[in-house]
């Protein structure tokens, strides 16, 4: 029952489920709500555990879970033990106060008095954090990478293939670095063959050859064929991408220098990522590839584009009041 | 289909050429065996079709070589893509893809073919090689002989005319093995694509190919047809070097040819029994659990002195996970294996190279210094036994070999006799191989049969793991075939290898004589 439905959501668009987790990123960011932090972790996290499939990538969920809990305990700890020792009212609890002395400027107080108020604003920090970690693991462990590659434009091309050989020589690199470490106990105890050496030096061997035989028979197979652009397309990307770059500064530095020039600096970096897609079309042109399977649309990916658009203007619009 | 005139080739810095001069032709839909011994330049004579000699392995490259008309000499092997395919030993190395239909698609996307086209060619060759119920399947999941099948899918998805192929069976089992060398065949005279295979093992393709190209490391590459290949060389599979001992003429190419002659009592003698000695390993109820997999299902075995079992069965039947177990260092799960110096596992690493030896799959694995010497040198040291000791034991079973040498640049052989060296510095009793004849030609076969016979001889107890069916009939006492991780059938190499039994010899198939397996038992 759980591999059906997870067959289902692995059926769907993997941008799809980023764009879910960056909205729910967004809204981590933007809330001063410990319960709307909280809610968020604890809704990727019941997600990704419902619908992962048995993939590699999916079996991360449990790091990213450890680093969350460990990004909540850390700004916890780190706000008890650097806290100003001062507070009066509505204390939470007492430690000792350490007072020490630098020699310079006034002394530095480690823990102290705590108050709810210092933990609760600790709390807010190390949840915010953990939604965000908690929402890119939703992604990465839903959306399958390989597809996502599939997915990329024609001039990306390269980046993408080298990518998925990355992931595909991965398990390998693992399986012949266990190997080696077993034969390397064959030879007894070996100063000059130091574990280092000894292990490396086979495992790299190895990898090296499996990179040269994959990359031997990806050109066997056609890959790095290529056709030419002419020479005014060899222009017309030149000039929009040195523009595309020249528009972008401008953009943001209009975004972040008066607030009443929102609009214009939208305009201008819109104009900007206009440009860019512009080139990635023309460059890709250069590529005689074709695809077997596209990634196509269901039903389940326009929910999702809906929710995450929901999630963006609910947390933009100060979340309905709740504070 | 393919022409090949005054084609020489030879690697940068070095005088020698891997072949020189070489002319020969090769027609449309032929099925032609490329064989040599190791280092021969097999594998370079297979690159230059498809451009990836001298593209890939440097060298230079002259002379012309023409396919289907076109003058592809110097042509870079992505524009040869569409024209020659190429399958190399290990498919899980070349996989660009996850699932079977990405992968057979990988050229046709790379070589611009309409989606449609694509589906329909896809679907196509998935058929024509047996794979179409798996299409969506995960490559990795696949067992060897599929994820070959899928290669070899792949690389004719684009309709190309020329099929090259360097060594795919090496590490498959014999049925599978053998399933693969007839779908070659009967693409190359059904479907009329040209079918370039090299093999180590003649006697798989031999009855099967209609010529046979020689690359004999002299730098001569020759065409012959398959009877007349061995008047001139000296490798030779195991049935023509019956005929030849028997004086057969023209000489037997497969096992059924063969059987319409026959043999006198007088002509052969029964393997001689080894004299055994105490119990030196005993193994019970070993399990090997990886995970969710279990590799061995409680296997008890003994080994005496004196005595060679081999261990056979398909590949992930648990062959290699008992090896490794029996020694000592690999994971197990329960069992008892006690040895006549104690239970290895409680062993210190060090002291176990006194009491047993293994080489493993990977016989690099076990090298990292720069020299021959300083392997040498260094097994002599953290062994604590007087200089040049393992250096002794080398030249025993490898003869002379330039002490400056770098290990990884040693052939297979070479490598495997210094491992056994390495492993054999402290006089170990019990010797352990994990498929030691993996790249081995016949020469350097036999000569591991020798070395084996030598250690047998000294009172030691070898146990080897194999799929090499000829190999096994010439140095097994006793059999344990495996499978799924249990013990399915034991005995003697006359019974497990007789024409009645499931891995017959070539000889045994041939002259269907109870007790007759080998050719090393026929008196010439």
């Amino acid at each position: 029952m759980r591999l059906l439905i997870a067959k289902r959501a692995d059926a769907v668009h993997p941008g799809s489920w980023w764009l879910l987790g960056l909205a729910l990123a967004v809204a981590a960011g933007l809330t001063s709500s410990i319960w709307i932090a909280l809610s968020i972790c604890v809704f990727a996290v019941a997600v990704a555990r419902l619908l992962r499939t048995d993939a590699p990538w999916a079996r991360s969920l449990g790091f990213y879970l450890t680093l969350a809990t460990g990004i909540v305990v850390l700004r916890l700890g780190f706000r008890v033990l650097f806290n100003s020792g001062l507070a009066t009212e509505n204390i939470a609890f007492r430690l000792k106060d350490i007072e020490l002395n630098l020699g310079f400027g006034p002394g530095v107080h480690l823990l102290g008095s705590v108050s709810w108020l210092t933990l609760q604003s600790a709390m807010l920090d190390g949840l915010r954090l953990a939604a965000i970690v908690l929402s890119v693991a939703l992604a990465n462990t839903l959306a399958n990478p390989r597809k996502l590659l599939r997915a990329t434009p024609g001039a990306l091309y390269e980046v993408a293939t080298a990518i998925s050989v990355a992931i595909n020589l991965a398990p390998q690199l693992i399986e012949s670095l266990n190997r080696v470490r077993r034969a390397r106990k064959l030879r007894g105890r070996s100063k000059k063959i130091g574990a280092l050496a000894g292990t490396i030096i086979p495992v790299l061997e190895d990898t090296l050859d499996r990179s040269l035989s994959l990359a031997a028979s990806m050109d066997a197979r056609g890959f790095g064929r290529r056709g030419s652009l002419s020479s005014y397309q060899q222009t017309a990307t030149r000039v929009l991408s040195l523009t595309s770059l020249a528009v972008f500064a401008i953009g943001i530095y209009l975004l972040f220098s008066d607030p009443a020039l929102a609009m214009l600096a939208a305009s201008v970096l819109a104009l900007g990522v206009a440009e860019v897609l512009i080139v990635v079309k023309i460059s890709s042109l250069k590529h005689v590839r074709t695809r077997y399977s596209s990634q196509t649309i269901n039903a389940l990916d326009l929910a999702l584009w809906l929710a995450s658009a929901a999630v963006i203007v609910f947390s933009v619009s100060g979340f309905g009041g709740v504070q | 289909m393919i022409k090949i005139s005054d084609v020489s080739f030879g690697y940068s810095g070095t005088e020698n050429q891997v072949f020189r001069r070489a002319n020969l032709q090769i027609g449309s839909g032929e099925f032609v065996l490329v064989c040599g011994p190791t280092g021969s330049g097999k594998s370079t004579f297979l690159k230059i079709f498809n451009g990836l000699a001298p593209h890939f392995t440097a060298g230079t490259l002259s002379g012309t070589i023409q396919i289907d008309g076109q003058d592809i000499t110097g042509r870079q092997p992505h524009e040869l893509a569409g024209l020659v395919g190429y399958v190399n030993q290990q498919p899980e190395g070349s996989f660009v893809a996850d699932t079977v239909e990405d992968e057979i698609a990988y050229s046709l996307e790379q070589l611009g073919f309409a989606p449609s086209e694509m589906r329909k060619r896809v679907e196509h060759f998935a058929n024509l090689l047996g794979v179409d119920r798996i299409l969506k399947q995960n490559l990795m999941s696949l067992s060897g002989g599929q994820q070959q099948r899928v290669a070899i899918a792949s690389a004719l998805a684009a309709g190309q005319k020329v099929l090259v192929l360097d060594e795919p069976t090496s590490a498959l089992d014999p049925a599978a093995a053998d399933e693969i060398v007839d779908l070659l065949m009967n693409l190359a005279h059904q479907q009329g694509i040209t079918v370039l295979l090299a093999e180590h093992r003649l006697e798989r393709v031999i009855s099967k190919a209609d010529a046979v190209i020689v690359v004999n490391g002299d730098s001569s590459v020759n065409k012959f047809l398959p009877r007349d290949a061995f008047k001139e060389y000296r490798l030779v599979p195991p049935i023509v070097e019956l005929s030849q001992k028997l004086g057969w003429q023209p000489a037997a190419l497969d096992p059924q040819e063969a059987g319409n002659r026959s043999i006198s009592p007088s002509q052969w003698a029964a393997k001689t029994e080894p004299s055994l000695g105490e119990t030196l390993l005993s193994a019970e109820g070993i399990v090997v659990n990886y995970g969710e997999t279990k590799a061995v299902q409680g296997i008890s075995l003994q080994a005496q002195a004196g005595e060679v079992v081999v261990v056979m069965g398909e590949n992930g039947s648990g062959k290699s996970s008992l090896i490794w177990a029996l020694q000592g260092i690999g994971d197990m799960k329960s069992g008892q294996i006690s040895t006549a110096w104690g239970d290895p596992r409680s062993m210190s690493d060090q002291r176990r190279l006194e009491v047993i030896a293994l080489v493993p799959q990977k016989a690099a694995d076990l090298l990292f210094l720069n020299t021959l010497a300083d392997e040498l040198a260094e097994s002599d040291r953290v062994a604590g036994v007087a200089e040049t000791t393992t250096a002794t034991i080398f030249a025993k079973f490898a003869g002379r070999v330039d002490p400056k040498i770098h290990p990884r640049d040693m052939s297979a052989g070479q490598q495997l006799a210094l491992v056994l060296a390495l492993q054999l510095v402290k006089d170990a009793s019990i010797v352990l191989l994990d498929e030691p004849t993996r790249g081995l030609d016949y020469a350097a076969k036999h000569r591991l049969a020798e070395v084996i016979a030598e250690l047998q001889s000294e009172g030691k107890t070898l146990i080897l793991a194999s799929h090499d069916i000829e190999f096994v009939a010439l140095v097994a006492n006793r059999i344990v075939v495996l499978q799924d991780g249990q013990i399915v059938t034991q005995g003697s190499p006359a019974d497990i290898l007789s024409h009645e039994g499931k891995l017959p010899t070539q000889v045994a198939a041939a002259l269907r004589t109870p007790g007759l397996i080998s050719v090393s038992q026929v008196l010439s």
